[in-house]
């Protein structure tokens, strides 16, 4: 048995484990709601608070985490019974969805209540729920199987090994499609088998995804490449985590060069506010390449000026642990100076090619020693 | 009522109101159907609530010819089963105008007859046919008149006088007059649906022009204790009024006729006994007590003529000289005039001041007046800077409306006496509340007597909310003396109390269902129009009717908060009897269980409180009178 099979057997078992910690904890917290009714209670539980006053960043794990703070939900509050009877739905919905190895999006979720007489005002509510399942059981919604709408992009040489139902056992090669293939829940739930690929580029945008794959980045830089769509969704960064735990590869970010490319960047490294209440959803070791502020400069690239909300991002950054040191700082107090931002597509200006022949080649050399 | 009368004696009253006969709500042919049906209705609750008799009162509109368009001729009946009018009376009082029996001080719907008696004359004037008056006193002989009214002369002309055998007591008056139910038609309705409530003691039944008959019965047997006349209170009084007074409180010396003497003679016990005059006053000290007025006048007098009865029929007294304490008489035997002298000292001529020159002023405070004592009369002498025993008779002119302006301005008369009113009462209110709306929740109250211009009132009031009542509230009914009133609500001091009212303030919000009951009771109404349909903001009234009001809806505001409560409390079971079921369907499987948790314990704890009305009102049978 090769190596290499030998680790996707583990990795294989590993996942089906993870499955049944899922399982075991909604059913766990299920059991507990049982009990008190049966008990003529009103059934309760904690949750941990997702107020701004609870959100911390954790310099060890190097993102932002929960505080201790908890909050009491009660069946008994009237103003929370409804809220309430939503997750206990949501609840038994994800473990539907998990038992039977079915998939769901936001919207989906949010139309499928409509069946269980369910009622949410909109998605947003709906979407919100989702987030306190995520908060009660520490868990990202794509283990229960439920996913974003939007779909980012992979492309290169990686085999794969489908483990949803009806696929299993299945494998792919992720360059055959030149257009890329999106990735979604099976993709994510799938085994990573092997790769000839020594690094993952992520990039902002759909249409240099398709320049780079044009150009055949993949293979003259042995890469991996990836379109986040802009911020990047849950099951990208697990993707991308995933690539860089269990294949070994460097990450490296491409965005636009301005404030929110920067925290693009910053979200794939270590994670976001809004998901402090779960992990393993970061790449730590990830490399923000650029556009930096500085290039803009160094390369002479056509800018725009920034908008009053760009700027008021800057300052909202600075005040972000995250950004107190390294070229994070930096980088930020050279846009704040400049006042003006660029785009990828800013290279075109040298030629169509000119940022695959000349710009990546020198940014994949400084990642090195960075 | 002679010096009423005295008034108007250059043209008729008759013709004083038939000129101005707008100012009584004769104005056109829809207001004056209306005010005519107000004005019988009201003299025959009026008549019945005198007597204690419950009244039954039966109301008839019938058009002379149906196909004709309004406006057009009516005949008005009504009927009641009071006391009804002497057989002597009814060509005066139903024939000339400021004729009628309502003239002491104490509250009733109507003052004088007045208004029945323009009702009357309006008939006559557009349809020129006689009242027709059917009278029984006595449950056995009914006196029937046909009367028609002599305009210039304010005298009745009897067109034909019948008597026949009845039953039954009580007064019917039918009159023919122009009119137009179509469009007074939902007044008049109102007006008898509003009435009996006011009126639960009375059945009072209405048969249209239509055919409709609408029947209200009695609902409570009791009638509220009748008022009581009562002498005026100092505050409510001018100087025609005191002048009238001391006229009354004045005796005449008597004329001492063969007739008088017989009656000194028999009072005294003396009727076949011929006494000495030493005799004679002996004995009248002994009875003295019990000796009428007259008849003291007359022992006075014979105490200082000195005289037996025999010698008193022989002479005639021509003057009382009481400031030169001398007293001058005629005697026929000697054919010439005499004089005695009088001692100022005499206890008989303390009886013959008396009478001459009044009483002293602190006297005629304490006995004409309600609610004067003699501390207070002898107070008020020195405010007014009149000595306590001034002499009433004496008083110049001058004196008089000093008198009159001191009695407005002394404050410390007490309040005045509200025996003379005659309000509802709470209880017989709260009844009818409740039977005509059938509401969630009513309120009641009945403030203490008070007083504008020496004119007692009394405020009644009630508040009901839910029910039958129609939401878009508040539906004000405004009653004053028992009457409804239906005019002219926008210049109406309980509209402006009512409108003052911030309703959010008791947790009344939205389109309310909640009605109002506002009952005036007075003497005298402060209308502000002839018409007596709108009640004057005077200070003291307004105040009254603030605090009622207050009070109500504070008890509203109770209500409604822990309606409130309910609805909530109701709100929430309802929210735990949805969504308690679904969540132990969902933790159902989550748990891997089969069979769902008994969550019925939950929701029996909560059973849903009721809103707890107070429909308590048993349904009362009608109580006919027999």
């Amino acid at each position: 048995m090769k190596a290499s099979e030998k680790k996707a057997k583990e990795i294989s078992k590993k996942a089906k484990e993870k499955q049944k910690t899922i399982l075991e904890s909604l059913k766990s917290h299920g059991a507990k709601i049982y009990e008190d009714l049966e008990n003529g209670q009103f059934p309760k539980f904690s949750i941990p608070s997702r107020s701004v006053g609870n959100i911390v960043y954790d310099k060890k794990l190097r993102q932002y985490i929960l505080g201790n703070s908890t909050a009491l939900r009660s069946a008994k509050n009237s103003a929370q019974l409804r809220s309430f009877t939503q997750l206990m739905w949501l609840a038994f919905f994800a473990n539907r969805l998990t038992q039977e190895k079915k998939s769901s999006t936001l919207r989906d979720v949010y139309y499928s209540s409509q069946a269980f007489a369910i009622e949410f005002d909109d998605q947003s509510e709906s979407d919100n729920i989702i987030v306190d399942l995520e908060a009660v059981t520490s868990r990202p919604r794509e283990d229960f199987h439920i996913f974003p709408e939007e779909r980012s992009s992979i492309f290169g040489d990686l085999n794969i090994e489908y483990t949803i139902p009806g696929y299993e056992g299945k494998k792919m090669n992720l360059s055959n499609h030149p257009d890329g293939y999106s990735i979604g829940p099976s993709l994510t739930t799938a085994e990573l088998v092997d790769t000839s690929a020594e690094i993952v580029i992520a990039i902002e945008k759909g249409g240099l995804f398709t320049r780079f794959v044009e150009e055949q980045v993949d293979k003259k830089f042995k890469s991996i490449i990836i379109n986040t769509g802009g911020q990047a969704p849950r099951s990208t960064r697990t993707l991308l985590k995933r690539l860089h735990d269990e294949m070994g590869l460097p990450v490296i970010i491409l965005t636009d060069g301005d404030v929110y490319g920067e925290h693009i960047a910053m979200v794939i490294k270590s994670g976001s506010a809004n998901a402090a209440h779960l992990r393993e959803l970061t790449v730590p070791d990830a490399k923000w390449v650029g556009v930096w502020a500085t290039d803009i400069e160094k390369y002479k690239l056509p800018t725009i000026p920034m908008t009053e909300s760009d700027i008021k991002r800057c300052y909202d950054l600075q005040k972000d642990p995250r950004y107190e040191s390294g070229i994070w700082k930096k980088e930020l107090q050279v846009f704040l100076r400049l006042k003006r931002k660029a785009e990828l597509e800013a290279f075109a200006k040298y030629g169509l090619t000119n940022i695959t022949d000349k710009y990546l080649p020198q940014k994949l050399e400084l990642a090195k020693s960075l | 009522m002679s010096s009423i009368k005295e008034k108007f004696n250059q043209i008729s009253p008759s013709e004083f109101f038939y000129s101005n006969r707008d100012l009584a709500g004769f104005s056109n042919p829809t207001r004056s159907l209306y005010t005519a049906v107000r004005e019988f209705v009201e003299n025959a609750l009026d008549a019945c609530d005198q007597k204690g008799i419950l009244p039954d009162v039966h109301l008839t509109i019938k058009a002379v010819d149906p196909d004709k368009p309004d406006p057009k001729p009516y005949i008005l009946t009504v009927k009641d089963n009071g006391p009804g009018v002497d057989a002597k009376h009814i060509p005066l009082a139903f024939g000339t105008v400021l004729y009628g029996s309502k003239f002491g001080l104490k509250q009733a719907r109507g003052m004088f007859g007045l208004g029945a008696t323009m009702a009357i004359l309006y008939g006559q004037i557009t349809t020129n046919k006689p009242v027709i008056v059917k009278s029984s006193t006595d449950a056995k002989i009914q006196n029937q008149f046909e009367i028609l009214l002599d305009i210039q002369k304010n005298k009745p002309v009897i067109q034909k006088h019948t008597t026949k055998e009845i039953s039954k007591k009580g007064l019917s008056v039918s009159i023919c007059l122009e009119g137009d139910y179509s469009k007074a038609g939902n007044k008049i309705r109102d007006y008898v649906y509003e009435t009996s409530l006011i009126t639960p003691y009375a059945t009072i039944t209405f048969d249209d022009p239509k055919g409709q008959k609408f029947h209200h019965p009695r609902f409570v047997k009791e009638i509220p204790p009748p008022p009581t006349i009562i002498r005026p209170h100092p505050h409510g009084i001018d100087v025609e009024r005191i002048r009238r007074m001391i006229v009354e409180s004045q005796f005449e010396i008597p004329t001492i006729d063969d007739l008088m003497i017989e009656k000194v003679r028999k009072d005294l016990g003396l009727s076949k006994q011929n006494l000495s005059f030493t005799a004679i006053m002996t004995k009248a000290k002994k009875k003295w007590k019990n000796l009428s007025r007259q008849v003291r006048v007359v022992i006075a007098l014979l105490s200082f003529l000195k005289m037996d009865f025999e010698k008193l029929s022989k002479i005639r007294i021509e003057d009382l000289d009481v400031p030169n304490k001398k007293l001058h008489y005629w005697d026929f035997g000697d054919s010439q005039s005499k004089t005695v002298d009088m001692d100022p000292e005499s206890q008989y001529y303390k009886q013959l001041t008396n009478t001459v020159q009044g009483e002293p002023l602190t006297t005629f405070l304490t006995k004409r007046f309600q609610r004067v004592g003699p501390t207070t009369a002898v107070k008020f002498a020195e405010f007014a800077k009149f000595k306590p025993e001034k002499r009433m008779g004496t008083l110049t002119n001058q004196e008089l409306v000093n008198l009159s302006d001191s009695l407005q301005k002394f404050d410390d008369f007490m309040a005045p006496d509200s025996s003379c009113l005659a309000p509802l009462g709470e209880e017989p209110l709260e009844k009818g509340i409740k039977k005509f709306f059938n509401p969630d929740f009513t309120a009641v109250v009945q403030r203490p007597a008070s007083a504008y211009s020496g004119f007692p009132f009394i405020v009644e009031m009630g508040i009901a909310y839910g029910g039958d009542i129609k939401s878009g509230g508040p539906h004000v009914y405004r009653y004053a003396n028992r009457i409804p009133l239906l005019y002219d609500e926008g210049s109406d001091v309980v509209l402006k109390v009512v409108n003052d009212t911030d309703w959010g303030r008791y947790k009344v919000k939205g389109d309310p269902p909640f009605i109002i009951v506002s009952h005036i009771c007075s003497t005298r109404i402060p209308y502000k129009t002839a018409g007596k349909e709108n009640v004057a903001d005077r200070q003291e009234i307004e105040r009254e009717l603030r605090l009622a009001l207050q009070f109500l809806s504070r008890k509203l505001a109770a209500f409604m908060s822990k309606k409130g409560q309910a609805e909530m409390a109701k709100k929430r079971a309802n929210l735990y009897a949805k969504y308690i079921p679904m969540i132990a369907e969902f933790c159902t499987e989550l748990a891997g269980k089969k069979k769902e948790p008994n969550y019925k314990k939950i929701l029996e704890g909560l059973e849903p409180v009721e809103v707890k009305t107070e429909k308590t009102v048993k349904e009362e049978k009608p109580i006919e009178s027999k």
